[in-house]
């Protein structure tokens, strides 16, 4: 049980006092007593602590230090008669605790026993000599036995819920889960400062016994205490919407312990996915409607920003509306609220509304420049989403951020600008956006510079389609600017990427995607695309689950093309594709 | 080859090709004035580990090879062939082409300094003593085996009871404690499934050899293990494989375990009464009571799992030997870093107190009273003692994700492991260590 670690610990800080406040020479002897074990001469360490009980019988550091020794040295029993004297002359606890231990260690249980009912008979409220004899069994391995014992002084204390967390604990040693929670579920009952030592201790159950331990936690009449463990648990676990289901029901009436509770599980809910963000807006809402003025605004704010996250818009809104009436809420919630009206707007394709909420914000003082600026280049990517690079342009207005340049880059590529795009993309530099999008810039322009020419609506419609989600659209675009480029150059890299989009496609356009890999490979050249190709080829192959033929086209790209950028990465390919990866 | 094998084999050159691709990869190269192929190990190579995978490869197809010991971070000097031109391209290691000049020049580089040459003869047969169950990142010698191409067979307690030792020159154990307390992780652990598969694993191999407990069969497991270097087999052991070991060796007639490995408590007189001149490397330890504590006794100076008793992570540092005089050792520890960062193992170094007279120390912590990789004879056969688990997680707690050799191929913890693999492959040569 884990109690073994407090209690060792107060036993230490009993011994350091002791040390401390005892006869100096005696303290000094313990200490010579602590060299000697460290350095292993136990034997030497017995005589000088069995020295100083002779001069003073109930000294606990030396009764201690023969308790570590004694076993070492076969001679543990010599321990019974000096514990006998010093419980003549002292009742310490601790001394009791020593003698429980060491006569459970002897395996003499009814001295044990008797040791325990004489101080329980003493401290009649207390449950310590129940606990000191089940942990000295259950560090025997005796697990039956020290489960009687918590039971036998669970009647004695004529408590039902007495020692319900050491009975839990020991329960969890031998893997019964199911009878850990229900004795959670008893020392929780109205005692909510236990639910984090709670979750901590069942959270570590393995998963098949998650199901029992949800199921005793919230059985029949479960104290609500013990469902918002599980409420935890289940969060914890993986099963957000069923962990918000579970907590719902011990939310009314509200009492002081419900916001706690509210809280608790947002932090909890802290990262994760879609889910887990939506329940954290969830309980942040509720939350924000139990606080007074500006925490409830808030919380609202956070709600909105988890729902939003979630994809829940139409919730976000719900909670938007009640934001934007609260008159007590502070700038920076209202601001926060503003902010996620027009992120809402954006995410419902209501352009028009979010261009007039962005222009209101960017009225607003305080607002900060960042973050209208985040917003705005939102509100372009959704026009560029709708195809409507006009009002794309117009958004940007005369935007002059490395941001803003990378956008306008986007905007001249679909229009089929490709020197504008080329040159923006280039002043953009390295920087802008979010690493997504420094990586997608960074293959256009890559691409780009492999086109000879200006102009080429075709790739740009075509790139265009890539952009609004429309695949098809975009490989069989890709393919008819592919034929159609200015110049000469370019063809095997714009092949290059409408094979990757066949390929990501899966299902029929597999095949299409190993033609075009095929074509790139062999027409390619000593340029960057075929070796990229064939990469992307045996990728392909992999996942078909054709190994021998993914890893003949990664054999044939290495020793081809060397001097290749993508060879480690067709290395590490091949090491996949033989399995020597680890799975993590 | 084993240990008394190779030490017959003086003059020996070239064995037969295992297989037509075998064959092919010693096929002479078009570059008709290039002789050799030079493998460096020092920072000019780009993959290591897999170096060592190569050199097997040449080794097992009957190619010619040599280690250069202290030549460039240890280099090898390989037959030059289109095949293992391939071969190494493909695994990404470098290897630069060498004329009979350039090799005159090397070899007039070694004989004035502290280097040597020594000729690499045939491929040893690899086994890796792991349970059935293990996945290839539960060791680090499988991953690195794995990851160098380096074909091995996995043995456990029936194989090793049933003679099959006997098909191997070259063993290695990891992290099995052979004293048969499941790592003493039975009570810390108690209920977590890997657990609960480990003790059903033991307990049907016990059935199934009729031994009366796990301890029994583990100690039957070490006695085998010691008569197969007796006998002239190669050992290398890391982690608790080292120090348990020698503990079930030294306690053939003593209970050492624990009432929950074997239903009786421990001997509290098992320290007087343990045999040390059983063992390989160790003597004089004292073993370790408690059975709630993941420590088996004080031959280990880091006790990670012993609270207040564990020891911080240091550096350990290889010892320079002479090339010429002490090619072994020097094998053993070719590197192109003198100074290892440490790590932890359930057993991650040995006490230099608790050594046996006449144990070569590869390699220690300055000012710490322990060492980390160790070395010495059996009789006919070697063994080689690495303190700790996996090179390249120094923490390695429960639930870590798997280490990706991929991502660590100029290890220098992880090519000491692959050393050892060489080693045997090496031809014999008067030796003083």
């Amino acid at each position: 049980m884990r109690h073994v670690e407090p209690v060792r610990a107060a036993i230490t800080a009993a011994l350091l006092a002791c040390v401390v406040f005892a006869d100096p020479v005696s303290a000094q002897a313990i200490g010579q007593g602590f060299e000697l074990e460290r350095q292993g001469h136990v034997s030497q360490a017995a005589s000088l602590y069995e020295g100083v009980l002779r001069a003073e019988p109930a000294n606990l550091p030396a009764l201690l230090g023969l308790e570590r020794v004694l076993p070492a040295l076969g001679r543990v029993s010599a321990l019974v008669p000096l514990l006998e004297r010093a419980m003549a002359v002292d009742s310490n606890a601790a001394i009791r605790a020593l003698a429980v231990r060491t006569f459970t260690v002897l395996e003499q249980d009814d001295s044990a026993a008797a040791v325990v009912r004489r101080w329980a008979a003493a401290q009649p409220h207390d449950p310590g000599p129940w606990r000191e004899w089940a942990i000295a069994l259950a560090d025997r391995q005796r697990f039956d036995a020290a489960r009687e014992v918590l039971l036998e002084g669970r009647r004695t204390l004529g408590m039902p819920d007495a020692l319900a967390i050491e009975t839990s604990e020991l329960a969890q040693r031998t893997g019964d889960w199911q009878t850990a929670a229900a004795e959670w579920g008893r020392a929780l009952s109205g005692q909510a400062g236990r639910i984090a030592g709670a979750v901590g201790e069942l959270e570590e159950a393995p998963a098949d016994q998650h199901e029992r331990v949800i199921r005793a936690l919230t059985v029949g009449a479960a104290a609500i205490e013990a469902r918002q463990v599980a409420a935890q648990l289940l969060l914890g676990w993986g099963d957000p919407v069923r962990a918000w289901e579970t907590l719902t029901p011990t939310l009314d009436p509200p009492t002081p312990q419900t916001a706690l509770a509210l809280r608790s599980f947002a932090e909890r809910a802290g990262g994760g996915g879609p889910e887990v963000r939506r329940v954290r807006g969830l309980a942040l809402a509720r939350l924000g409607d139990l606080l007074p003025g500006p925490l409830a605004a808030r919380a609202r704010a956070e709600a909105v920003r988890a729902l939003l996250d979630a994809g829940d818009r139409v919730t976000a809104r719900q909670v938007l509306t009640k934001l934007a009436g609260d008159p007590a809420a502070p700038p920076d919630a209202q601001i926060l609220g503003e902010t996620a009206l027009v992120e809402t707007l954006i995410d419902d394709g209501q352009l028009d509304s979010a261009t007039s909420a962005l222009s209101r914000l960017a009225a607003e003082p305080r607002a900060g420049g960042e973050e209208r600026e985040r917003l705005r280049h939102a509100l372009v990517r959704a026009w560029i989403g709708t195809g409507r690079l006009d009002r794309a342009e117009a958004a940007l207005g005369a935007d002059s951020s490395v941001d803003g340049l990378a956008l306008r880059g986007w905007v001249r590529l679909y229009r089929g600008d490709l020197r504008a795009a080329l040159e923006l993309f280039r002043a953009a530099g390295p920087y802008a956006g979010d690493r997504n999008a420094t990586t997608a810039r960074t293959s256009m322009l890559a691409l780009l510079e492999q086109v000879d020419g200006e102009r080429s609506p075709e790739l740009g419609a075509a790139l265009l389609a890539l952009a609004r989600g429309d695949s098809s659209a975009a490989l069989a675009g890709l393919r008819h600017a592919a034929d159609r480029l200015p110049g000469s150059r370019g063809r095997p890299d714009v092949l290059l990427l409408a094979g990757r989009i066949a390929a990501a496609q899966g299902g029929g356009q597999e095949q299409t995607a190993a033609a075009l890999f095929a074509e790139v490979v062999r027409s390619g050249g000593q340029g960057a695309a075929a070796p990229a190709a064939e990469l992307e080829w045996a990728r392909l192959l992999r996942r078909q689950a054709k190994p021998a033929e993914a890893s003949a086209h990664l054999e044939h790209l290495i020793l081809t093309y060397p001097g290749s950028a993508v060879v480690p990465e067709a290395r590490r390919e091949l090491e996949r594709v033989k399995g020597a990866i680890p799975k993590s | 080859m084993k240990r008394r094998d190779f030490l017959e084999a003086v003059g020996r050159y070239g064995a037969v090709a295992a297989g037509w691709s075998l064959s092919q990869l010693v096929a002479p190269s078009h570059h008709a004035a290039l002789s050799s192929l030079l493998v460096p190990m020092d920072d000019s190579q780009s993959d290591h580990l897999k170096a060592y995978g190569l050199t097997y490869r040449v080794i097992k197809a009957g190619g010619k090879a040599e280690w250069l010991l202290n030549y460039r971070g240890g280099s090898f000097l390989l037959s030059d062939g289109e095949a293992i031109r391939r071969d190494a391209a493909l695994n990404g290691v470098v290897v630069e082409a060498a004329g009979d000049a350039h090799v005159s020049a090397v070899r007039g580089e070694i004989a004035g300094t502290n280097a040597d040459a020594v000729p690499l003869e045939k491929a040893p047969r690899v086994a890796v003593y792991v349970p059935p169950n293990a996945q290839p990142w539960d060791d680090a010698v499988t991953m690195a085996l794995q990851y160098a191409g380096i074909p091995f067979d996995k043995l456990w307690d029936p194989e090793v009871l049933g003679n099959a030792l006997h098909d191997y020159d070259w063993l290695h154990l990891h992290h099995e404690d052979f004293t048969g307390q499941y790592s003493k992780f039975f009570l810390i652990y108690t209920g977590q499934p890997w657990l609960n598969e480990m003790v059903s694993f033991n307990e049907a191999a016990r059935r199934r050899l009729g031994l009366p407990s796990v301890p029994a069969m583990k100690k039957a497991v070490a006695r085998e293990i010691r008569r197969y270097v007796a006998n002239g087999g190669f050992l290398f052991a890391m982690c608790t494989a080292t120090e348990t070991i020698d503990l079930a060796l030294a306690a053939h007639d003593v209970d050492i375990a624990a009432s929950f490995a074997d239903g009786t408590p421990m001997d509290p007189d098992a320290d007087a009464k343990l045999d040390w001149s059983q063992t390989f490397a160790f003597t004089g330890a004292h073993l370790e009571h408690d059975p709630q504590i993941a420590s088996f006794s004080d031959i280990d100076g880091h006790q990670v799992n012993a609270g207040p008793r564990r020891q911080p992570l240091g550096a350990f540092k290889l010892f320079n030997f002479s090339a010429k005089i002490d090619p072994v050792p020097t094998m053993l520890v070719q590197s192109h870093r003198d100074v290892i960062a440490d790590f932890y193992g359930l057993t991650t170094s040995f006490m230099r107190e608790r050594l046996k007279p006449g144990v070569t120390v590869l390699a220690d912590e300055e000012g710490a009273p322990w060492v980390k990789y160790i070395h010495g004879d059996l009789e006919k056969g070697t063994w080689t003692f690495f303190g700790g688990h996996d090179p390249e997680d120094p923490q390695h707690q429960i639930g870590d994700p798997p280490t990706d050799l991929s991502l660590h191929p100029h290890s220098p913890g992880y090519r000491l492991i692959l050393n050892n693999v060489l080693f045997p492959a090496a031809k014999k040569r008067e030796l003083k260590t």
